[in-house]
C-alpha cells in the first residue's frame, strides 16, 4: 500500500474537511472510517463496517493530510472488501454498470428522456434506491462516439487521443465535439481511441472486478497510442484522476505507470502547449462573470487549477475561484436515495457559494458538479472549454508555429 | 506566463498565505504549493505574538539576536501586524487588539491563555473568576468541558443545548442554517439568564461566523464570545480559508499536492519544483522561491534518531547538539532545545551555506523560532512572510 496508515498521528484535519462528516451523523469521519479503523482489519475477517459506503469519495481528507496518509484510499479498499463479501443493492450494480445504462439509454434516448420525467417511473426508480431529486442528464442518441469526424491535421508533430469519458460521449456530445475542434485548432492532430468507461463508478460501487475491466481495455488501448507517440488528454476530472491515479494504484493495471505519466488535463495541455512555445494563441475578450467551481478530483489530481490559469489571460473574464465546497454529488454517490439527504445538503452549500459571487454561468470541469449545481443555484453550466473555446475561436484567430 | 511565476511559495499555511497576499496584490503571479491544509487549522486561531509579559513587542526587545522577530526587526514586526489585520477585515473575519497589549483568553479546559490578536468572536473573552458567565454546550460534544470551566468561575451557569449532532464541525455546520439559528437563539431568550457574559465553544459557524456572531449578539443584547475548542479547531479553519480566499481572490495560483518529488537547479539558483504525483510530476517553474513548510508538525523538517532534515531543497539544518540534549527532563516545561532546530537566514531571509541564490525562508521552520518557549506562534509566521514577500517585491 502507498500510504501507510501508520503515519497519521491523529491530527483531524482531514475530518474538517470531509464534507459528509460535517452534514451526516452516521458517517464517523475519515480518521476513524480510515487509518484508525485499518488497525482492527484484517485480510481473512469479512467486514462489518456497513457505514464505509457513506464515504462519496471526494477525496479531499487525501488533500487535506499533511503526512501522506490517504484515508479516501483506505477505505475505497474497505467499500471494495464490503463489496465483494456482501450482496451489493441493485443501485450500486446498475451504477457500476453506468457504461451499459449510457449505451443502452443513448440508443433509446428519446424514449428513455422521456420515461425518466415520468412521476410513476420516478416512484419506480425510489424503490430500487434511486434518488430523483433532481432529474436525470438527458441522453442523445447521436454520441459523441457516433457524431465524431475527422478535423484537424492529419500530420501534427503533436498527436492527441482525447479520452472523453461517458458523460461527455452520452450526455454532452457537443461539448466533446467543442473540444475536438479547440484542440484541432491549435494545430494537434486529434484523435478519438475506442474506450470503455474510466471504471470509476464502479470502483465507487464496491464492483473491483468491473472496474478492473474497463481499466485493463482502456489501458491496452491508450499505451498502444502512447507507444505510437499521441499524449492521452482528458476533460473530465474524475475519469482523469482514475486514470493517473488509480491505473496504477489500487487498480493496478499493465501499462498503470505510463498512462499516468503521459495523460493530461485538457487545460493542463494547453498552458503546457504555450509554455512549451508550441503555441501563442491569442485570447479574445469574454465579457463575463463566471463562479469556477473546482471539482474535489481536480483538487485532488495535485495539477493546480490550469483553467483558471489561461481564463487569467482572457481580458474581459471576471473569474471566481471556489474551492472549499464538495457539490455533494459524487457520480453516482447522490443519485443513491440512502445518501440523497446528504448530497442535497452540500448541494445547497456549495450552491449558496456560487450564488453568492452572483455569476453569469458557473464553471466546472466536471459533469457531475455542473449538473448539481446548475439545479441548485438555479444558473447556466458551462465546462471551461466552452469559454476558452470563446476566446480562442469565435472572436480571434489563433497563431501556430 | 502560468506555470512560471513570479514568487512559488512551498507551504500553504500562515507564513506562506501572509508572503503570497501582498505580492499578488501588487500584481505578482503568485503559485503557493500545500502539502495538505496546514497546522494552522489546528490551532485556536488567536495570533500570538510573545506571550511573555504585558507588552509583547516590548518582550521581543529582549530576545536573542538570532531569534527571527529581531533579524526582520522590531518595526517591520509592528508594520506586518498592521498588514495582517488589515488583510483580515478585508476577508470579513476581523481580528482584534494590538501588538503592545497581550490579552488573555479562556481554554476550554478553564485555564487562560496569553495571546496577542483574536478573532472578534473571542473579543470579550473574561479571565476573571469572580466575573458571571454563562457557559452553553452542545449535547455530546466532547472537545469542550465546560465544567472545567464554570469550577474555575465562581459565579458562573451552565446550559447545554442539543444540536441533533456532536462534533465541532458538524455543530458549526448546522448553524450556517437559517432555522437552526433561530431556533438556538430562541432557546437561549427563553432560558431568561442572569446579566453577564455568554460563553459558546467555538462552533458558531464556519463560513458566516462573523454574521452568526453578530446575529446572536444583537438578539441578546448582550457580549458573548467563543472559547475554543481542542482540535478540530474551527477558528483554526476559518482562519485557514479566509487567507486561502483571499490569496485565489487576488489570482494568486495554488497547487494541492504531496510533497515535492524533485528540485530543478541551473547556476546556483531554483529554476522549478515538481510535485510528486502516481504518474507524471506536475512542473512549477519561478524566479523567486519562499520556504514556509513549517516546523516538525508540518513536516518541513524531519528527525531521524540522529539527525534533523529539511524536507524540500535538503538545506543545511541548524541542529541544538547531541539527541539526547533534544528534550528537558520535564515534558510539560515548555521550551525543548529541539525547538531551536531550524533553516539560519542572514537579514534578508536567504538560508546560510546554501547554494541557492533565489531562495528565501519564513515561518517556524526558521532555527531560534522557538515557538513554545516565547509564545509567539503565528507571530513569527506573520512577521517573517510579510517580511520575504517584501524582499522578494523588491527584487523583482
Amino acid at each position: 500500500m502507498e500510504s501507510d496508515f501508520q503515519h497519521c498521528i491523529r491530527c483531524t484535519i482531514c475530518v474538517e474537511n470531509c464534507p459528509v462528516f460535517r452534514v451526516n451523523p452516521e458517517f464517523p469521519g475519515p480518521k476513524q472510517a480510515g487509518p484508525d479503523t485499518e488497525r482492527f482489519r484484517c485480510d481473512e475477517e469479512t467486514s462489518l463496517d456497513k457505514w464505509i459506503g457513506l464515504c462519496s469519495q471526494c477525496k479531499r481528507c487525501e488533500v487535506a493530510c499533511p503526512y501522506g496518509v490517504d484515508p479516501a484510499e483506505i477505505i475505497l479498499r474497505e467499500q471494495l472488501t464490503y463489496g465483494e463479501k456482501h450482496f451489493r443493492p441493485l443501485a450500486n450494480r446498475l451504477f457500476a454498470n453506468n457504461y451499459y445504462l449510457g449505451a443502452f439509454s443513448s440508443a433509446l434516448a428519446p424514449l428513455v428522456n422521456t420515461f425518466a420525467s415520468l412521476r410513476f417511473i420516478q416512484k419506480i426508480m425510489n424503490v430500487v434506491g434511486l434518488s430523483t431529486y433532481m432529474p436525470f442528464p438527458g441522453f442523445y442518441v447521436h454520441t459523441l462516439r457516433r457524431s465524431w469526424r475527422w478535423k484537424g491535421r492529419r500530420n501534427s508533430s503533436r498527436k492527441v487521443a482525447f479520452f472523453y469519458g461517458c458523460f461527455l460521449n452520452y450526455n454532452r456530445p457537443d461539448i466533446g465535439r467543442g473540444i475536438r475542434d479547440l484542440l484541432a485548432s491549435l494545430g494537434l492532430k486529434v484523435v478519438m481511441p475506442k474506450q470503455v468507461c474510466c471504471g470509476l463508478p464502479a470502483l465507487g460501487n464496491g464492483d473491483m472486478r468491473t472496474a478492473r475491466k474497463f481499466a485493463r481495455r482502456n489501458a491496452e488501448i491508450l499505451a498502444g497510442y502512447i507507444d505510437k507517440g499521441y499524449d492521452v488528454v482528458y476533460a473530465c476530472t474524475s475519469c482523469g484522476h482514475t486514470l493517473t491515479h488509480d491505473y496504477p494504484g489500487i487498480l493496478n493495471v499493465p501499462a498503470g505507470k505510463k498512462i499516468a505519466e503521459n495523460t493530461y488535463n485538457l487545460n493542463e495541455y494547453i498552458v503546457k502547449l504555450i509554455e512549451e512555445d508550441h503555441i501563442d494563441p491569442e485570447f479574445g475578450p469574454v465579457p463575463l462573470k463566471v463562479a469556477y467551481h473546482i471539482p474535489c478530483h481536480l483538487r485532488a489530481s495535485a495539477i493546480g487549477y490550469p483553467a483558471a490559469s489561461l481564463f487569467e489571460k482572457i481580458p474581459g473574464l471576471e473569474c471566481h475561484v471556489l474551492d472549499d465546497h464538495c457539490c455533494g454529488l459524487s457520480g453516482s454517490y447522490g443519485f443513491k436515495r440512502k445518501n440523497q439527504g446528504t448530497a442535497i445538503k452540500l448541494g445547497r452549500t456549495a450552491a449558496a457559494e456560487v450564488r453568492a459571487c452572483d455569476p453569469d454561468y458557473i464553471v466546472s470541469d466536471c459533469g457531475a458538479c455542473r449538473m448539481q449545481l446548475g439545479h441548485f443555484a438555479d444558473l447556466p453550466v458551462l465546462d471551461p472549454s466552452e469559454i476558452i473555446i470563446r476566446s480562442l475561436i469565435r472572436p480571434a484567430k489563433t497563431t501556430k508555429k | 506566463m502560468s506555470g512560471t511565476y513570479d514568487v512559488v511559495i512551498i507551504g500553504g499555511g500562515m507564513s506562506g498565505l501572509m508572503a503570497a497576499i501582498p505580492l499578488a496584490e501588487k500584481g505578482r503571479s503568485v503559485a503557493v504549493i500545500s502539502k495538505g491544509d496546514p497546522v494552522c487549522c489546528l490551532s485556536t486561531g488567536c495570533v500570538d505574538l510573545c506571550s511573555k509579559g504585558d507588552d509583547p513587542i516590548g518582550g521581543i526587545e529582549s530576545f536573542p539576536d538570532h531569534h527571527p522577530y529581531r533579524l526582520v526587526g522590531v518595526e517591520k514586526v509592528k508594520e506586518s501586524f498592521d498588514i495582517f489585520q488589515k488583510i483580515m477585515i478585508e476577508t470579513g473575519l476581523p481580528y482584534i487588539g494590538d501588538c503592545h497589549a497581550n490579552r488573555k483568553i479562556l481554554t476550554p479546559f478553564g485555564t487562560s491563555k496569553t495571546t496577542c490578536l483574536v478573532p472578534k468572536t473571542m473579543k470579550s473573552a473574561s479571565c476573571d473568576p469572580d466575573e458571571y458567565i454563562h457557559v452553553i454546550s452542545f449535547n455530546g460534544l466532547k472537545d469542550f468541558y465546560p465544567s472545567y470551566i464554570t469550577s474555575g468561575h465562581v459565579n458562573s451557569g451552565c446550559s447545554i443545548f442539543d444540536a441533533g449532532v456532536s462534533s465541532t464541525s458538524a455543530i458549526a455546520e448546522r448553524f450556517e442554517e437559517e432555522d437552526f439559528l433561530q431556533e438556538f437563539v430562541s432557546w437561549l431568550a427563553n432560558l431568561a439568564l442572569p446579566e453577564g457574559k455568554i460563553a459558546f465553544p467555538a462552533v458558531l459557524g464556519i463560513r458566516s461566523a462573523m454574521a452568526i456572531f453578530n446575529a446572536i449578539t444583537e438578539y441578546l443584547g448582550r457580549d458573548i464570545f467563543e472559547i475554543p475548542t481542542i482540535p478540530p479547531s474551527i477558528p483554526g479553519e476559518r482562519l485557514f480559508s479566509s487567507l486561502k480566499n483571499l490569496f485565489l481572490e487576488k489570482g494568486g495560483s495554488l497547487y494541492w499536492g504531496k510533497e515535492i518529488a524533485s528540485v530543478e537547479k541551473l547556476n546556483g539558483r531554483i529554476e522549478a519544483v515538481t510535485l510528486s504525483n502516481r504518474g507524471r510530476s506536475t512542473r512549477v517553474q519561478g524566479t523567486l522561491f519562499i520556504l514556509a513548510t513549517g516546523s516538525f508538525v508540518s513536516g518541513g523538517l524531519y528527525a531521524s534518531m540522529d539527525d534533523v532534515r529539511e524536507t524540500v531543497f535538503n538545506l543545511e539544518t541548524y541542529l541544538p547538539g547531541e539527541r539526547e540534549n533534544w528534550f528537558n527532563e520535564d515534558f510539560f516545561i515548555p521550551g525543548h532545545t529541539i525547538e531551536k532546530a531550524g533553516i539560519r537566514v542572514d537579514s534578508t531571509l536567504r538560508p546560510l551555506d546554501s547554494e541557492f541564490s533565489n531562495l528565501f525562508v519564513c515561518g517556524s521552520i526558521l532555527a531560534f523560532t522557538e515557538v513554545m518557549k516565547y509564545g509567539c506562534g503565528h507571530g513569527t509566521a506573520i512577521a517573517t512572510g510579510v517580511a520575504a514577500a517584501n524582499i522578494c517585491e523588491e527584487l523583482l
